[in-house]
């Protein structure tokens, strides 16, 4: 080896060094697996809605705690209970953990013709102590989910029987009170549990 | 999650000269009515050991008023739920029911039973009962 090639050797594995130590000094940001952060907060549109006990819930009632909110209704048997399940089993895996805060789950019924104040209750007790069920009027309902982008439609059916179809993610609410993220369906424990905490230790 | 209380309905004969039966049933889970709701849903994987294609047609249950054949469907963000009008397991193929795809909806349950039978007919034939454990809380 000539020592111009000896110079460049030297070179190379000065160069190597630097960039192996610059690489595991320098913090790449961690990634969301499937929460979303919009670009930019938004407060919560004017609306009045009962929760489970007949109190008034306003935008207001989503201060103070970081809030998963899911559009749903008691009568689907598959989808909304599934994904109360997981956001039940997210919120405990963190709790377990140590996690804090940990955030309130909130389901807002897009069938408030059959979910009256009590029926939400029962179903969102079902799902563990402390999480709010939300119904109310289809004008103030409307409000509130046109405000947030969310879809529902109630389809033909028997009577008493029909669906209502509706939009699958779950919103995340800041403790300002405004819209602050979203995760879309299909929902998964682990996702939560990863995402969660990095997007509230972000704030 | 707590893992799900499931019953397997076998229902091979127990003598291995005789036929297998036409239709069978595995993994059959049906969940607790959620308090407030009255429904609840079953999943289960149904196999035709036969030559020919079986339609489940109508599914009827002594302990629900009504019993629909439901598919969820996830599209563009939107969860829908219809209802099919029968269920066509081709010859010596399985159908699996399960969360988020297609499942049966129970409805009004009559009482809090902790067996549920479901009769499986294809028109007006019975081709298949099957007896199942309701799942312990999920939570």
């Amino acid at each position: 080896m000539g020592p111009k090639n000896f110079i460049i050797a030297i070179v190379l594995a000065v160069a190597l060094s630097v960039g192996i130590f610059v690489a595991t000094r320098v913090q790449t940001p961690p990634t969301l697996i499937a929460g979303l952060v919009l670009p930019a907060t938004t407060p919560l549109p004017e609306f009045t809605l009962v929760d489970q006990s007949g109190n008034a819930v306003t935008p207001d009632s989503f201060r103070d705690q970081w809030d998963l909110v899911f559009f749903g209704f008691t009568h689907c048997p598959d989808i909304c209970p599934a994904t109360l399940q997981v956001l039940s089993a997210a919120r405990d895996q963190l709790a377990a953990a140590g996690h804090e805060p940990l955030p309130r789950i909130v389901l807002v019924s897009v069938d408030p013709e059959r979910d009256t104040p009590e029926l939400i209750g029962q179903y969102v007790g079902y799902f563990g102590d402390g999480n709010l069920g939300i119904t109310g009027s289809l004008d103030e309902l409307r409000k509130l989910t046109a405000g947030l982008g969310i879809f529902f439609e109630k389809q033909p059916g028997d009577g008493k029987s029909y669906a209502v179809d509706h939009s699958a993610a779950v919103l995340l609410i800041n403790p300002d009170g405004e819209f602050h993220g979203l995760f879309s369906g299909a929902h998964r424990i682990e996702n939560y549990v990863h995402d969660l905490p990095l997007i509230m230790a972000g704030k | 999650m707590r893992s799900f209380f499931v019953i397997a309905a076998i229902l091979m004969g127990a003598c291995s000269a005789e036929p297998l039966p036409p239709l069978v049933a595995t993994a059959v889970v049906v969940t607790r009515p959620v308090p407030g709701s009255g429904t609840s849903a079953a999943y289960l994987t149904l196999t035709n050991n036969s030559e020919q294609a079986i339609r489940i047609t109508r599914v009827t249950s002594a302990e629900f008023e009504s019993v629909q054949i439901h598919e969820s469907t996830l599209e563009d963000g939107v969860a829908r739920m219809r209802a099919l009008p029968e269920l066509r397991i081709p010859p010596r193929k399985s159908v699996t029911l399960q969360r988020g795809g297609k499942h049966l909806m129970l409805m009004r349950p009559d009482g809090s039973a902790d067996i549920v039978s479901l009769q499986f007919f294809d028109g007006q034939s019975l081709v298949l009962s099957v007896d199942a454990m309701v799942e312990t809380k999920a939570h």
